[in-house]
């Protein structure tokens, strides 16, 4: 085997997954950070694995012009974008791949990420292969005739499925982000917001096309862990579901698998369910030529309908949710380990019989934040963070134990993931539970206020977990 | 002071002109005549009054021989100077000595909007039999006011033009002819409103539509400025003028910087205007002018009574002959004939309305057929007599199809509306109904359609295509190498890779929308159709017609270096299924300068469009102005294409300018500024003069951004500033608003 020298492109706690993957596949590495993470652990720790010359200071996570002069600087042969920042950015993936000194990149070759970063070309796909989509348009619509007879249709199509309170989202196709969307509730308003919404998208992207689309109320949200070579092989690692969220959206508790019909009831069939969403997510990734990890993200209605949202061409931060519930002959799975490997041009050296699921495993997102006051991150030095060692409990985190750490407020707020795995579910929540009592979290702000953190909203939500 | 000292200092004035005129240069005539009237004034004393009286008058006809010897070696750098004298005649004197009578419009002295643009309503007498006819004329045109500080050198600022175009609409309406005298270095480059470049766009425009006779008389005509009021039916040029592209001052900086970048010498300025050809002589031998009026030796001066004799006459016979060409009925051609030998004969000054038009039309031939010798057509003869046969052949089918057929169509399209209206209000309500029921029968087919759609995958061929776009790499995209966008200070932009930059973005930065330049063939393939531009005429080719030092060798480099025989590209395209005349001014192909071949091109695309129906876009990737080498041959490409333009417009047609980058000087200031639909990308600077000209001429620092689209967008010069990346879809926006109904043709 080749040996690489690998450039990790991120900070935080999935740097250190990162270099931890790359020791033990026998690669080097190279880190950055920036000023304000002059304290993390990925430093400390890639300092104290791979040497001094390893850490190189850069002003911007978000300049690929500096992330490349380090790259030719320490000779790296490869990238890893971790999640988030360049994660599915295809221009920097081009980039790494076409400038002079070529370089590999650790994720799906640039052309997948611009074509399923594209959420009209992905719907597109998905409808081609009839896999199910949200009901709405899958193309822009400029006219405005062809607009309103696709929202009285929308709205007859939600009448008939039942659905007591039918709303439409009128979004601008080239938005994204949150940007540009509006509800229409009844038709008569349809029209006011469509003329706003246009020309909004026409200052903002210069493209008045807007999509149309049914709003689904009370789903939840489901994941498809996808794993593919460059060679055509193509192999799951089950589901996950992440419906406990912050009222921003931002998932908080991450379980797998993404039902429990062992002991819960649901009002559909929920091993079909997971079945189908995944065979359709199989599909997909097939019909693409997909050649990394990936993930397909679903929302399944309260009637247990799938509906494909869009596809995550990176690897995510809840990927050790899945790895832990999975075996391959016996072993616990490294998922990043396995993308680096693939990424490196290798092929996949096991089969999908070969992948075998065990118990379940909940992942905790433990952050310094108020989930009664909206999820307000709180700012400040945190004085003493410890746990206690289980066989059942994975962490990971980038906050020093040994020394008060300030919190950047430049970055994700994300602190650590405790994720724990369990014979069943109900071992897996007491487990969680009680690793959530003996962590210690505390802290002071600048004002001497003690540390405000989101523990105690994820203990009340274990209890509900997998409930739909 | 007595006779004798009037007569001596008479001739120490006329010593210190002919010195002025023949500036630094060492001359033994210049020097005789020095020491001689030296000698006489130190010998003054002791000398008798007859032998004062003789030896002044030897020595005033030793004056006159020798002012009669230095004429013939005056070179074009003395005409130039003897045209800025302050002791040149200047307008007033000629309103003075020319005309009967006058009223000055608009001005006392200083107090003018502009004192260095006189316009007075004047009137000539004339004695035909026992009748005295009053005849009268708009004199319009540029006062030096012998060095008066305040007429700034005959430099029109642009209201001044502005004013000059407001009295040419009265002479219109009056019914009267207009005369124009030019004397001008050259327009005052300011950029207020209504600017330079565009004013003097909107002057020459409206004088290729002036249905009264045009009288011009070139003293000094200095490039855009001189054109401002130079478009007329004839134009006569007083012997000791000059009439240029540029300043002879002007060229020998651009091409003194261009070869040493330091000072420039006074011998380059000479050679510049020899090679210019600025000359009365030259200028009638190219057909610029139509006839020279002699002056007294050395020029002519206020005290020359002769001359404005002359010059009244000359006038009066140019008016006469303009109105004789264009009257209707073939008895007053005998007349005519008769009347160039006979200047006592009467001919009324005013035109009928059909005359008017005549008169136009032979204004547009006359200078569609000038400048045809300065440019090559190496077209094979097979291939002409192709394009004549086609060319006539979409005349008579745009005749019929427009003007035959296309009125009857209208016709009935309009009656089947109406028609189709009744009907619907008489049935509406009845159709309604019977639909209702209808629907309620097969109801749940037409449903399940619905459901159809907002489920499964839908047809969507226009973005499609577009991604299937033959595609152009630009080669700037090709390397691997990051660009600071200028903005970083301001908006933090991060630096840009040069395949992204140029390969994605158009060349616009992605995030504070800074525009790189792009080079053309970007636009060919990024704004047009797919494999639907068809290109003509590309074989004519432009030349050195005035054997300019060094041109020959840059239009080699420039043909090698862009493929193009010249610095305009014309072609027929698709804009989303609208076909299109395209005249695009290459700003690799020196600097985009327009030349005689230019302008032809130019020409013949807008003929194209009118002939075809079409609508016709100007897309300037960037122009420096008139290629100055080319002297009056580019100057004259200014009134040449805009009456073109005018005629086009004039028929019906839609003309659209859109400006990329540069975009300066005479194209401006004629043929692109003339349209009412200008737009520009944000990259484009447009403006009359450049930064250094500015200085120079006017001794002002313009702040940067002067000249750039969003202050062009305030000041009103341009109709709106798009982002490059917008073109295909503004441009197809723009040809379907402002086409209607029935495309560009009323």
């Amino acid at each position: 085997m080749k040996k690489h020298k690998i450039l990790i492109a991120n900070r935080g706690e999935i740097a250190i997954r990162i270099l931890n993957a790359c020791r033990k596949l026998g690669h080097e590495f190279v880190c950055v950070y920036t000023k304000e993470d002059a304290q993390s652990e990925h430093c400390t720790e890639a300092l104290k694995q791979g040497g001094p010359n390893t850490l190189y200071r850069i002003s911007s996570y978000q300049d690929p012009n500096e992330i490349f002069a380090v790259a030719d600087d320490s000779e790296a042969t490869a990238i890893h974008p971790g999640y988030g920042f360049f994660a599915e950015d295809f221009r920097f993936a081009r980039r790494v791949v076409q400038r002079t000194r070529k370089l590999k990149f650790i994720g799906p070759s640039w052309k997948i990420i611009q074509d399923l970063g594209d959420k009209i070309n992905t719907k597109r796909v998905a409808r081609r292969l009839n896999v199910p989509t949200i009901p709405g348009s899958d193309r822009p619509i400029v006219d405005d005739l062809e607009a309103e007879e696709l929202a009285r249709s929308l709205f007859n199509f939600q009448n008939e499925q039942g659905v007591e309170q039918p709303v439409i989202l009128v979004k601008a196709s080239a938005g994204g982000g949150g940007m540009g969307i509006e509800e229409v509730h009844d038709l008569d308003r349809f029209r006011t917001v469509l003329r706003g919404i246009k020309n909004y998208a026409r200052r903002q992207f210069r493209d008045e096309g807007v999509l149309i689309e049914q709003r689904i109320f009370d789903f939840n949200h489901l994941e498809v862990q996808i794993l593919a070579d460059s060679h055509g092989k193509v192999v799951h690692f089950g589901t996950r579901n992440c419906t406990v969220q912050s009222i921003g959206r931002q998932k908080r508790i991450e379980v797998a698998p993404g039902f429990y019909p062992q002991s819960i009831s649901y009002a559909f069939d929920a091993d079909k369910v997971l079945n189908d969403i995944i065979d359709y997510s199989l599909r997909m990734a097939r019909e693409v030529g997909y050649n990394s990890i990936g993930t397909w993200e679903w929302i399944v209605s309260p009637m247990g309908n799938p509906f494909l949202m869009e596809v995550n061409t990176r690897i995510q931060v809840e990927n050790g949710v899945s790895a832990i519930i999975s075996r391959i002959g016996g072993q616990e799975v490294d998922l990043i380990q396995e993308q680096i490997r693939l990424g490196l041009d290798e092929r996949m050296h096991f089969e999908q019989k070969d992948i075998r699921f065990e118990g379940l495993g909940i992942e905790y997102r433990i952050l310094a934040e108020d989930p009664e006051n909206a999820f307000t991150p709180w700012v400040g030095r945190i004085e003493n963070f410890s746990w206690p060692d289980f066989p059942w409990l994975r962490m990971h985190t980038h906050i020093p134990r040994e020394r008060a750490y300030d919190i950047p407020t430049e970055f994700d707020p994300n602190l650590a993931l405790g994720i724990v795995w369990g014979q069943d579910l109900e071992q897996a929540r007491d487990r969680g539970i009680r690793f959530l009592n003996q962590l210690v979290l505390e802290g002071r702000n600048y004002m001497g206020e003690p540390l405000k953190s989101n523990i105690q909203f994820l203990k009340e939500n274990t209890r509900k977990l997998l409930v739909f | 002071m007595t006779e004798i000292d009037k007569q001596i200092q008479d001739l120490k004035e006329r010593l210190q002109y002919i010195q002025d005129i023949f500036g630094n240069r060492e001359n033994a005539n210049v020097s005789l005549l020095g020491s001689k009237l030296n000698d006489f004034v130190q010998a003054l004393p002791s000398l008798g009054p007859s032998q004062i009286k003789r030896q002044l008058g030897s020595l005033s006809d030793l004056f006159t021989f020798l002012e009669n010897k230095l004429e013939k070696e005056l070179t074009p750098m003395d005409r130039v100077r003897i045209v800025r004298h302050p002791q040149r005649i200047c307008l007033k004197d000629i309103l003075e000595n020319v005309y009967d009578n006058y009223t000055e419009i608009g001005g006392q002295g200083e107090y003018s909007i502009d004192p260095s643009m006189i316009i007075a309503r004047a009137y000539i007498t004339r004695n035909v039999g026992k009748k005295i006819y009053k005849q009268p004329v708009m004199v319009i045109g540029q006062e030096k006011g012998h060095g008066q500080e305040f007429r700034n050198g005959g430099s029109v600022k642009p209201w001044g033009n502005a004013k000059a175009l407001e009295y040419m609409k009265v002479a219109v309406t009056e019914n009267i002819p207009i005369h124009t005298y030019i004397f001008t270095p050259g327009s005052y480059p300011v950029e207020d409103y209504p600017g330079a470049a565009q004013q003097i766009a909107r002057n020459i425009y409206a004088m290729a539509g002036i249905n009264v006779p045009v009288v011009a008389v070139i003293s000094e005509g200095g490039s855009g400025g001189a054109e401002a009021i130079g478009l007329a039916d004839t134009r006569i040029m007083l012997s000791h003028g000059y009439y240029s592209v540029i300043s002879p001052e002007g060229a020998a900086a651009i091409e003194g910087r261009a070869k040493s970048g330091g000072r420039i010498s006074p011998e380059l300025v000479e050679s510049c205007a020899r090679q210019l050809r600025i000359t009365a002589q030259d200028n009638l031998k190219m057909g610029y002018i139509d006839r020279i009026l002699q002056e007294p030796a050395l020029g002519a001066r206020p005290e020359h009574f002769d001359f404005f004799k002359k010059l009244r006459q000359e006038v009066i016979l140019a008016t006469d002959e303009i109105i004789l060409s264009v009257r209707g009925i073939k008895l007053f051609r005998a007349i005519a004939l008769r009347k160039l030998n006979n200047p006592n004969i009467y001919v009324r000054w005013g035109l009928s309305q059909k005359s008017g038009e005549r008169l136009l039309w032979r204004r547009y031939q006359k200078y569609r057929s000038l400048s045809q010798w300065a440019y090559r057509d190496s077209t094979p003869a097979w291939q002409k007599y192709k394009r004549a046969v086609s060319e006539t052949s979409w005349s008579v089918y745009s005749f019929l199809r427009y003007e035959f057929f296309g009125r009857h169509q209208r016709a009935i399209t309009h009656l089947a509306e109406d028609v189709q209206g009744e009907v619907h209000a008489l049935f509406g309500r009845a159709m309604h109904k019977a639909s209702r029921l209808l629907r309620k029968l097969p109801g749940v087919k037409n449903e399940k359609e619905e459901v159809c759609q907002l489920t499964t995958l839908s047809t969507w061929e226009e973005g499609m295509s577009w991604d299937e776009h033959c595609r152009y790499i630009s080669p700037q995209a090709n390397q691997d190498r990051t660009l600071p966008c200028p903005n970083t200070v301001k908006f933090n932009c991060l630096d840009l890779w040069a395949p992204d930059l140029f390969g994605d973005f158009a060349g616009v930065c992605s995030h504070c929308g800074h525009h790189f330049p792009m080079e053309y063939e970007w636009y060919l393939f990024n704004v047009f159709d797919p494999r639907s531009i068809s290109e003509f005429s590309p074989r004519l080719e432009s030349l050195n017609p005035l054997d300019f030092e060094g041109l020959e060798h840059k239009l080699d480099q420039a043909k090698k270096q862009t493929g193009h025989k010249s610095g305009c590209m014309t072609f027929e395209a698709d804009i989303k299924g609208i076909r299109v005349v395209v005249a695009m001014l290459l700003a690799r192909f020196r600097g985009g300068s327009v030349g005689a071949a230019e302008g032809e091109k130019f020409s013949r695309a807008v003929e194209q469009a009118r002939r075809k129906h079409m609508p016709f876009l100007a897309y300037v990737h960037g122009t420096a102005g008139i290629r100055i080498q080319e002297g009056t041959n580019g100057l004259i490409q200014m009134p040449r294409c805009t009456l073109s333009v005018r005629r086009y417009l004039e028929a019906g047609g839609l003309y659209l300018v859109l400006y990329d980058t540069n975009s300066y000087a005479g194209p401006v200031a004629s043929f692109l500024g003339c349209s009412p639909y200008q737009f520009a990308i944000r990259s484009a600077n447009i403006g009359f003069a450049g930064p250094g000209v500015i200085r120079e001429t006017t001794g002002l620092d313009i702040p940067p951004d002067y000249h750039n689209a969003f202050m062009a967008l305030s000041r009103g010069h341009i109709q709106g500033i798009w982002d490059r990346r917008e073109i295909r879809n503004n441009l197809h926006h723009a040809l379907r608003t402002m086409g209607g109904e029935f495309l560009y043709y009323r």
